[in-house]
């Protein structure tokens, strides 16, 4: 009997639920028409997917690109804001005086009379983007002048930046929430806020970078592939370059690595992720002039915390290396622990546990003992609690007011968040919940880089920008296994359905297989319909990669089979209710469309450089800043001296004059002193 | 007789002076055992006892005396942070007297407080119109109105700003400011002793793998708490001490729950508005992953149509008073032709 009944033939879902991209299906039935017509069919259908994927990835790209261009229409390619006009000037002497020059630059020009080290205090990787696009653009005979490549380079960063989301995302969920998740973060206005066209400012490349540098992480840990970690280290090299956001990425990443360690999570794929990331990272991080050292010292960052404020009673403070770099040592003595326990037979390894925990006790004990006479001796020494304020939100404000003053670390409220990542905010709990079920290394990444984002943007508003990424991955995630239950609902219980017609005689004997077997709860259901539900139910198994273990399988998965007849049924949800649910949560995304689109329109597309007012007569434009540049061009010398009261101003100046300026910069209060002393303030 | 009376004279004043003088040690020797009776070294002024040592005496006065103005009736206003103030100024106190135990400046400086309704008229002669003030009455001080008053920016970081003032004012050392350590020595031997004896149960738990820390229900309840905690906007209201509600202005025996206006939010509105995101979220998720697994039609019908209903009138509401807190008009962008 169970011979006949072994034709079970496996019909793919197609690329949703599966990690990898389904290349081919093969039959293990025998060889019958009916089989080979439906591999047919599977076929093509994957390849039709994969064209349409391709399709729509592209037009996620010009999506992203051309909401960005409204400031573009509505004033003209013009850098906007006052620190890209800094980055701008940079990119202007890379461009003419090349890269040595560029990278051991002094600027005598800024700051008058200190100047200013170029080469070691901006991060270079947007002017070298910049300058490279440009350059090579230039060697292909496209003569597009530097301005009009910086102005677009945020737009075309963003495109990048959605296809980074889509690969991140299909690593973690499928392919269907990866084009959701990169439709949706072409889109969210957090992201286009820094980005739109003329932004010339490091978040326009440093997003692309932190996605795609998370992709490669989750691509190495689900491979375990070498040559994604490299690449992995490469990535974050750009990203270091790029922004000082890079502390988010190399606290995250060992978080995550403790986090699948403590659960119990480890293999030579998360080693394998890690640790080469962590020594060429690291590596390359220090050849960035502005990070240096910082790389391996202590970082003033939120993950440092109880072990590096244990370590600051202990050693002296500068000597503390920084997290990644313990958690390096950590993830070492988990891979002895496991290695060893390899080796070892289960008792021995017992053995060997009770000993070196025993030891690890009185160790312990004793280092204690010697902290807590340390803490008796001085009381104020000790834990001073400093380390608790990376976490405690109310820090900045308390003890470092000038960075407490700017607007953009103030705290966001509940509209800031409507406003920025809009109706995801939704949507994300329920990315949540869908991660967790079930729970695998990428989907636990992507549940503590949005808890990590969340709270640390509750605190900045600023760090909104790097929360839009991950509640864009997690609604896509919702999105997606929201739109497959209901499709599906919908899909297998239309009216007249001819699918009924499409029994397989040998799953009818699977059930009375099952009867046989003694299971109560499947008997009720042998019927045509239901022989329609568990050729989905097929749908649901994994395939089979080769012919050679069809026989061993054989009965491997009959038996599979028998328990997924008994246990499993199709999961619907009622018609009318669904097709209910998808109206709405087509609405819902109607809805995001429309706030995004105005969102870039009114909100964030205004080139601070250029003001509009609308009155009775029209519209009016002050172009007053400019004006006054042109003006102090004409009636000054080369080599006078201007000064500023607003520095972002002086930045502008320069680019249209070549003056020496003097602005109030934050870090040299007697320079301060002396201006507001000047103007008799 | 002419010659005889300079002597006498002599002698009156020095007896006077001694006397005089002898009533300066007495108060001294009076305040400092008042102040070695009084908690954290504040003395506790009233209108008699500002007389006796204020504006009954001649200067030069042997101290200076540095006096916090409290009234307990506004002790439950928070932006005054009256108390919080009086306990930087006990701390302040009680380190100078510490830091100054065997020096001549340990009877060179008071620190006293007075609170209004006791003694009303010494507020009147200092001239207080505001809470907090903080006033140092110097030595040669003779008008109480004259007396140096501590700046917004003096209080503002404290007891560390305060004694910098005090520094610079009076000349005399404050000191390191003692702060009480967080844990008491007896609450720190009581940790430790109670992780030691944990400890061995928990590294037998972690190894087997079955701490609470194993259990992915306690993650994913933690990680939409922390969602719904972040997205409510509670760090702003703890960061700016923001209230839960607040009393409506024109009508004091209403309660306002939302704030219009977008930069700042209540305590309540945000939790409000966290739970309206947090539950679409969560009911989507019932939605797709549990109620599938629900084999009786009907019960599935109900709770769908519970759920949509419940989830559209959430995010309408919150549409809606997004649009009216902020002011912002969302509109989308026909084509002109279309018009």
């Amino acid at each position: 009997m169970t011979m006949i009944a072994i034709t079970t033939h496996f019909v793919p879902r197609g690329q949703q639920g599966s990690r990898y991209p389904i290349r081919s299906c093969q039959s293990l039935t025998r060889p019958s028409m009916a089989a080979s017509e439906d591999s047919n069919q599977s076929k093509i259908r994957t390849v039709f997917g994969s064209v349409l994927s391709f399709f729509i990835l592209i037009l996620i790209g010009v999506l992203a690109f051309s909401i960005r261009l409204f400031s573009v229409i509505k004033y003209e390619s013009v850098i906007h804001e006052f620190d890209p006009y800094f980055n701008y000037r940079v990119t202007q002497f890379l461009t003419k005086n090349g890269i040595y020059d560029f990278w051991n630059w002094f600027d005598d020009r800024t700051w008058y009379p200190l100047g200013r080290v170029i080469g070691g205090t901006v991060y270079p990787g947007l002017t070298l983007t910049a300058g490279s696009i440009w350059w090579l653009l230039n060697s292909l005979n496209i003569p597009l002048s530097v301005e009009t490549v910086c102005v677009f380079t945020a737009p075309i960063f963003s495109a990048n930046a959605a296809w980074a989301t889509y690969l991140l995302t299909k690593e973690v969920k499928g392919t269907g929430a990866g084009l959701t998740a990169a439709a949706l973060l072409a889109m969210v206005p957090s992201y286009i806020s820094r980005s739109v066209a003329g932004s010339y400012d490091n978040e326009a490349v440093a997003i692309f970078a932190l996605i795609f540098t998370f992709y490669l992480y989750i691509k190495t840990l689900n491979t375990g592939s070498l040559f994604y970690a490299t690449l992995n280290a490469i990535t974050y090299f750009y990203m270091v370059c790029s922004w000082g956001g890079y502390t988010f990425i190399i606290n995250l990443i060992p978080m995550h690595v403790l986090l699948c360690i403590v659960t119990g999570r480890y293999s030579s794929r998360l080693y394998i992720a890690y640790a080469p990331l962590v020594v060429l990272g690291t590596l390359l991080a220090a050849l960035v002039p502005v990070v240096g050292f910082n790389a391996v010292m202590t970082s003033e960052h939120f993950a440092s915390f109880l072990v590096s404020s244990v370590g600051t009673m202990i050693l002296p403070s500068n000597f503390v290396v920084n997290f990644s770099l313990q958690v390096f040592i950590i993830i070492h003595v988990v891979a002895l622990v496991y290695y060893i326990k390899g080796i070892l037979s289960p008792k021995m390894f017992k053995v060997a546990v009770t000993l070196v925990v025993s030891v690890g006790l009185v160790v312990c004990c004793a280092v204690v003992a010697v902290l807590i006479a340390l803490v008796a001796s001085s009381p104020t020494k000790g834990w001073s609690g400093r380390s608790l304020s990376l976490l405690d939100p109310t820090y900045a404000s308390k003890y470092i007011p000038i960075i407490a003053s700017v607007s953009e670390h103030q705290p966001p409220t509940w509209p800031s968040y409507f406003m920025d990542i809009n109706v995801l905010a939704f949507l994300v709990p329920a990315g949540i919940v869908a991660c967790f079920l079930p729970l695998s290394d990428a989907s636990s990444f992507v549940v503590l880089y949005i808890v990590t984002s969340v709270y640390f943007s509750g605190v900045m508003v600023r760090l909104m920008l790097v929360l839009a990424p991950a509640a864009c991955i997690l609604s896509g995630i919702a999105l997606s296994e929201a739109f497959d239950v209901l499709t599906r609902s919908i899909k297998f219980q239309l009216p007249g359905l001819p699918e009924n017609s499409q029994i397989d005689v040998s799953l009818i004997l699977f059930m009375l297989l099952t009867i046989k077997a003694g299971d109560t709860t499947s008997s009720s259901v042998v019927t045509q319909n239901d022989a329609a539900k568990t050729n989905k139910n097929e749908d649901t198994l994994k395939e089979r990669p080769s012919r050679k273990n069809r026989k061993k399988e054989k009965e491997h998965v009959e038996k599979t089979s028998i328990k997924s007849q008994i246990k499993k049924r199709l999961l619907v949800l009622p018609l009318e209710a669904s097709v209910a649910a998808i109206f709405l949560l087509v609405l819902l995304g109607a809805f995001y469309v429309v706030h995004c689109v105005w969102a870039a329109a009114e909100a964030y597309s205004a080139p601070s450089i250029v003001l509009t007012s609308h009155s009775h007569d029209g519209l009016h434009v002050f172009d007053d800043f400019r004006e006054a540049y042109a003006w102090l061009r004409h009636n000054t010398e080369v080599d006078d001296k201007v000064s500023f009261l607003h520095v972002y101003l002086s930045v502008v100046c320069l680019i249209f004059l070549n003056l020496f300026l003097h602005g109030i910069m934050v870090w040299n209060c007697s320079c301060i002193l002396i201006v507001f002393t000047l103007l008799e303030l | 007789m002419a010659i005889s009376e300079k002597p006498i004279l002599l002698l009156i004043l020095i007896s006077l002076a001694v006397v005089f003088s002898g009533a300066e040690s007495d108060r001294v020797a009076e305040l400092l055992s008042l102040q070695s009776r009084s908690k954290s070294g504040v003395i506790h002024l009233d209108d008699h006892s500002l007389s006796r040592f204020l504006t009954s005496t001649t200067t030069p006065r042997p101290y200076s005396i540095l006096i916090f103005f409290d009234a307990t009736q506004l002790h439950d206003k928070p932006e005054l942070n009256l108390q919080g103030l009086r306990s930087e100024f006990g701390l302040l106190a009680s380190s100078f007297i510490s830091n100054n135990k065997d020096s001549p400046s340990a009877s060179k400086l008071f620190f006293c407080d007075i609170e209004f309704k006791e003694s009303q008229s010494s507020f009147a002669q200092f001239g207080i119109t505001s809470l907090p003030h903080i006033r140092l009455v110097g030595p040669d001080v003779k008008s109480l109105k004259d007396s140096e008053q501590m700046e917004q920016g003096d209080i503002s970081r404290m007891a560390d700003s305060m004694s910098d003032f005090v520094e610079s004012r009076t000349k005399l050392s404050v000191g390191p400011i003692k702060r009480p350590p967080m844990f008491s020595k007896k609450q720190l031997g009581f940790f430790v002793a109670a992780f030691l004896v944990w400890a061995p149960f928990v590294v037998k738990k972690v190894l087997a793998g079955q701490t609470l820390l194993h259990d992915s229900k306690i993650w994913l309840g933690s990680a939409v708490f922390v969602y719904f905690f972040s997205v409510s906007g509670t760090m702003h209201n703890i960061i700016r001490k923001m209230p839960m509600f607040l009393a409506d202005r024109n009508d004091p025996s209403k309660l306002i729950f939302f704030y219009q206006g977008s930069g700042m939010q209540l305590g309540a509105e945000g939790f409000a508005i966290g739970f309206l995101y947090t539950i679409v979220g969560l009911l989507l998720a019932f939605v797709t992953h549990v109620l599938v697994r629900v084999k009786n039609v009907t019960v599935q019908r109900v709770i769908m149509l519970f759920a949509l209903f419940i989830s559209f009138l959430a995010v309408k509401k919150v549409v809606s008073l997004d649009n009216w807190k902020t002011g912002y008009g969302i509109h989308a962008f026909w084509p002109s032709s279309w018009n």
